[in-house]
């Protein structure tokens, strides 16, 4: 029968009408998001032992690892910086750490507004404590 | 309540004709009651603008407008404001006093298509003893100036919207006449008032059905709506008549755009929704619901349909509606010889 299909599209709408909207009003409204995210890393500075293999499996260069050797030879983390900028989120550094030290957060408003506050330092070690660890006498 | 409007307009005369010499009463109350439709046509449109976006956002699951003001209310004052503040361009290929010309005329059927409209019982401005007639005259003046815009703005987008423009108002006046005709036959009048009289008892939407959907396809194929918005289908022509207008000459055209729809409504409700008529409530509060629930059937249907193919309006027109529309006068006229 003719009108059919119209009939059937005008009730679509309509209940569509008077159903929720989906939008999320954003700066107000935080989103839900997903636990496995992909938004700022986050480091466990003690449990790095700065063995560079993020650094290492990372496509863009984006992890810079500071450490120092300390009496015992052992490497002892002193700065982690990520350079945000160059950042893909691709998570290989986060499935490489054997101490699983890096993790997500669910923090996604990285925006700003120099290209140096791209630079996120995630440890940094006071001088004090470098010169603690590197045993110096 | 119910004489409001009446005795505001009766208590105007009165201070009207103590203070004012000779006709120039009378010439200052037509003159009140062109400002009256005036503003009952801007705030519909100011209205409309919001309702439309606000429907369409609605049936999209979306929000829609809710920065400007409280819930988003005054979005068409800031987008007003924004149409003021732009430049006024004029092209220079154009034909300069038509392109200039068509952007005021556009708007002048409109308003006195409200001339005839019967607002609430006792609110009408002019009730000519050819009401529809008028109507339907003065409405099928609205094509030449969409053809005017089309032409002087010398590019072929305008060009064909319009052209597509007058085949489709032209087009579809047809059967939108014939369906009116069926009410008046019923009403054995052409005057508004008459015709809202007659419906006392059933609204003619119950005696005339076929009529009435005639009316509503025709209507929106008329005020160029969605799903017969060919003339200023935007993939393939832009804007239609619109692509070279801008700033308040491009307001004026969605000014008349939507104070059509207005009017179109205001018809269908004097004609087949029973006028400004109704229990409990004030006649003209009646009047302004019955205008919306029309709006928003038109709105539901723009909406929710997909544009027409360009053959597929004019074979819907000429091959279905026009025939339709000959058969239910010719069933009408036998109906009501038989009763």
């Amino acid at each position: 029968m003719y009108g059919q299909g119209l009939v059937k599209g005008l009730s679509i709408t309509l209940k569509h009408f008077f159903g929720r909207a989906v939008t999320e009003q954003y700066p107000e409204q935080k989103p839900v998001l997903s636990p496995r995210f992909h938004g700022m890393l986050a480091l466990d500075a003690v449990r790095c032992n700065a063995c560079g293999t993020c650094a290492n499996w990372c496509p863009n260069g984006v992890i810079q690892i500071e450490s120092v050797r300390d009496a015992n030879k052992k490497r002892v983390l002193t700065g982690y910086a990520l350079d945000m900028q160059y950042c893909l989120f691709c998570g290989l550094c986060v499935e490489s750490c054997p101490q699983n030290a890096l993790s997500w957060t669910q923090d996604f408003e990285l925006a700003c507004y120099h290209r140096e506050d791209t630079l996120h330092k995630l440890y940094q070690a006071e001088v004090s404590q470098v010169e603690a660890a590197s045993g110096s006498e | 309540m119910e004489n409001l409007f009446v005795n505001l307009e009766a208590s105007l005369n009165r201070f009207l004709t103590a203070t004012l010499p000779g006709s120039l009463p009378n010439l200052a109350m037509a003159l009140a009651s062109v400002v009256v439709i005036l503003l009952f046509v801007l705030t519909n449109v100011v209205w409309l603008v919001y309702m439309e976006r606000k429907v369409a956002a609605y049936m999209q699951d979306r929000l829609g407008p809710n920065r400007v003001g409280p819930r988003g209310l005054l979005q068409t004052v800031a987008d007003v404001l924004k149409l003021l503040g732009k430049e006024d361009i004029v092209p220079v290929a154009a034909d300069k006093w038509v392109f200039k010309i068509a952007a005021v005329t556009v708007l002048i059927p409109t308003i006195m298509l409200f001339a005839v409209i019967p607002f609430g019982n006792n609110l009408i401005s002019i009730d000519l003893n050819i009401g529809v007639f008028y109507f339907v005259a003065i409405s099928s003046t609205a094509t030449i100036s969409f053809l005017m815009a089309g032409w002087a703005s010398n590019n072929k987008y305008s060009l064909l919207g319009g052209m597509r423009v007058v085949a489709q108002m032209i087009a579809y006046e047809i059967p939108l006449v014939f369906s009116l005709l069926g009410v008046v036959m019923l009403a054995g009048s052409l005057k508004m008032s008459d015709i809202v009289a007659a419906q006392k008892d059933v609204w003619f939407i119950v005696l005339q059905p076929v009529a009435f959907l005639i009316y509503f396809i025709a209507g929106t194929a008329e005020l160029n709506r969605g799903p017969f918005d060919l003339p200023e289908a935007e993939q393939e022509l832009i804007a239609g008549p619109f692509t070279e207008y801008s700033g308040f000459r491009y307001a004026m055209f969605f000014l008349a755009e939507y104070g059509n729809m207005v009017a179109i409504s205001a018809l269908a409700v004097t004609l087949f929704l029973g006028g400004p008529s109704g229990p409990w409530l004030p006649s003209w509060m009646w009047f302004v619901i019955k205008v919306y629930v029309m709006i928003f059937l038109f709105m539901w249907l723009k909406w929710t349909l997909p544009r027409i193919r360009l053959d597929h309006m004019m074979q819907f027109n000429w091959k279905f509606l026009l025939p339709l529309s000959l058969a239910n006068i010719l069933l009408t006229g036998i109906a009501i010889k038989l009763f």
